[in-house]
């Protein structure tokens, strides 16, 4: 049973009257538990492709299933809820927030979410602690280095251990060293968890990391291949 | 989501923009502060105004010559003459006007009055001897004139403190000899000091027995204003009745469109005095409001900037799991508790500084000046902030 199925996905953006295809037609699903890598040209529709997957965008047309449930069965509670416990972001830009501690957040879903409020110190202590990050709980978010902030953001997405992490070029503000540390933890979630995640990445070094490899053009899937 | 969390994850959001929350509130509890002082001394002035009013007596009506100006082309000026000692003498009579306790005339004297060269610009009353109990002016050295004097057209002087510090320093002044107007004046009594009364300052005055005012002085026989006593409050309107028919009788006024006189209750007074000072009130309260009006804008201003400057923190509180309403709930509980604290301090910095403008005020001026806590402009100013 895969767990993301995509078919005949398009996304149109409309802007002043001129239309813009960013996807023009992608099928492909994901079993659960794999490594897939994104890849593609700045502009092809990777990052469309991975706000669809993440609910944070709709296609114009095609369907969608996350778990077996077509997108459009989804109310906009239930996609807030899937976002929250289901599915985890790692954004480029970390996306933390400024002047708060790691602690609070790496915390920040667990407020949205139904875990107790006793529960949640624990929970994101243990997860800044899989990111190797301990020494840091009470630190100053815009404080750290880059690596440092990426860790924090993947913590943030450990907290709910969600099926599903979207990764949109994780490394791509970091240096070799700190790239690979962070691919080194997706892939231990990966290995030991049995995370299901996907990259996006533009550098095949990263690629080398995942399993499959989906490539993109022009908004249409032109390669997929396993590694 | 508990209402706690909301909290929470707002006041998370005020303290991670410090600087722009502080200015934000800033500016509310200026626009706040601003309305509460504007009000507090208004309704202070108000109430000092009042308050004068009321103390010459609740019971107290003035007979004033012609008919009530409501215009620039019906001024009063037309009847001037209409008052003269046998309208007193008519208002006096107890089958006239039996609820009338006393009545007492009075005629400007315009002049100065001089010392062994030294001169001063008082304001001077040929009046009666009632005229000290009527004002509650009881002289604090020597004693006001007789009704024996005022019968004999006695030269004799009542003085304020003013024209007894400017024309006598500090040598006694009781039993020397003024000059007003070229005659000699005998001084027999010094007034409190009690600073403005009504229209006039009572440390500037200089009371003479109005006979002698028309014998020496002026030359005219009529009056300005009669002030008469009611027997107490609720007779007032009874004797504005028989003040209005006694002198109807006497000038042969049949239509009273054609009055020649009109009177002024106490009542009339602060009703036109509170509809002064209601309208500077007003005024002054709809600047404050305007400045009010502008701090609101600025932080609905502030309010959308930051929505749109903190589309990422949105964008990863959705991407966490959080509703449209908890977006919503953030945002609004942020505004909120800005108004809030900023109300909170706005009212306490207006209370705190009405209470010292009253004291300052009091102070400086030497009055009696009533603080008196805005409660509306605080309503107001925390109604219109949130």
């Amino acid at each position: 049973m895969p767990l993301i199925t995509l078919h005949n996905i398009e996304k149109i953006y409309k802007t002043d009257g001129a239309e813009t295809k960013a996807l023009a037609g992608v099928s492909f699903s994901i079993e659960k538990g794999e490594f897939t890598a994104l890849m593609g040209q700045s502009g092809s529709g990777k990052s469309t492709l991975l706000h669809i997957i993440g609910f944070l965008d709709e296609q114009s047309s095609g369907t969608y299933s996350f778990e077996s449930k077509i997108s459009a069965d989804y109310g906009a509670k239930e996609i807030a809820r899937v976002r929250n416990e289901r599915i985890g972001f790692v954004f480029q830009s970390f996306n933390l927030l400024a002047q708060t501690s790691v602690l609070e957040n790496v915390k920040l879903p667990l407020l949205y979410s139904k875990v107790k409020k006793a529960e949640w110190n624990e929970r994101a202590c243990a997860a800044i602690h899989a990111v190797g990050l301990s020494h840091r709980v009470s630190h100053e978010s815009s404080k750290l280095s880059g690596g440092e902030k990426q860790r924090t953001a993947i913590a943030r997405v450990l907290v709910m251990s969600p099926a599903l992490i979207l990764a949109d070029e994780p490394t791509g503000n970091l240096d070799s060293a700190s790239g690979k540390a962070v691919m080194d933890i997706l892939t231990t979630l990966n290995k030991e968890e049995g995370h299901t995640i996907i990259v996006i990445t533009h550098d095949t070094n990263i690629a080398r990391y995942a399993h499959r490899v989906l490539t993109i053009s022009d908004g249409l899937i032109v390669a997929d291949t396993q590694q | 989501m508990s209402p706690l969390i909301t909290l929470k994850i707002a006041a998370t959001g005020l303290r991670a923009n410090k600087f722009r929350s502080i200015l934000t509130i800033l500016g509310i509890v200026i626009g706040i502060t601003a309305i509460m002082l504007v009000m507090a001394v208004g309704s202070g002035a108000n109430k000092l105004i009042l308050s004068q009013v009321q103390g010459i007596g609740s019971n107290m009506l003035v007979v004033v010559p012609g008919q009530e100006a409501k215009g620039p082309s019906q001024f009063s000026m037309f009847f001037i003459d209409s008052l003269k000692e046998p309208e007193v003498k008519a208002l006096r009579s107890k089958a006239n006007v039996p609820t009338a306790i006393d009545v007492t005339p009075w005629q400007i004297v315009p002049g100065s009055i001089s010392y062994k060269g030294e001169t001063f610009q008082p304001t001077t009353f040929g009046t009666t001897e009632q005229f000290a109990e009527v004002m509650s002016l009881n002289p604090i050295d020597g004693r006001f004139f007789t009704e024996d004097e005022v019968q004999n057209r006695a030269n004799v002087a009542v003085i304020g403190t003013n024209v007894k510090e400017e024309l006598f320093g500090s040598a006694t002044a009781l039993e020397e000899k003024v000059k007003i107007k070229g005659t000699l004046f005998r001084v027999v009594g010094i007034l409190p000091q009690k600073g403005n009364m009504l229209f006039f300052n009572v440390d500037d005055l200089v009371a003479i027995p109005y006979t002698s005012a028309e014998t020496y002085l002026t030359g005219k026989s009529y009056f300005n204003e009669i002030i008469v006593r009611a027997e107490n409050e609720s007779l007032v309107d009874r004797t504005v009745y028989d003040i209005s028919l006694t002198l109807r009788e006497i000038h042969g006024i049949t239509n009273t469109d054609k009055d020649d006189f009109h009177i002024h209750t106490q009542k009339d007074l602060v009703d036109r005095i509170g509809l002064i000072t209601g309208i500077m009130t007003a005024l002054l309260s709809s600047i404050a409001a305007i400045s009010l009006i502008v701090g609101g804008i600025g932080i609905m201003n502030i309010m959308l900037v930051s929505v749109t400057e903190r589309t990422r923190e949105i964008g990863l509180r959705k991407a966490v799991g959080a509703t449209d309403g908890n977006i919503m709930g953030q945002f609004l509980l942020e505004a909120m508790l800005l108004t809030g604290i900023g109300g909170i301090l706005g009212v306490l910095g207006g209370a705190l500084l009405s209470f010292a403008t009253s004291l300052v005020l009091s102070k400086m001026l030497n009055i009696s000046w009533e603080f008196t806590f805005p409660l509306n402009a605080a309503l107001l100013g925390i109604g219109v902030s949130s």
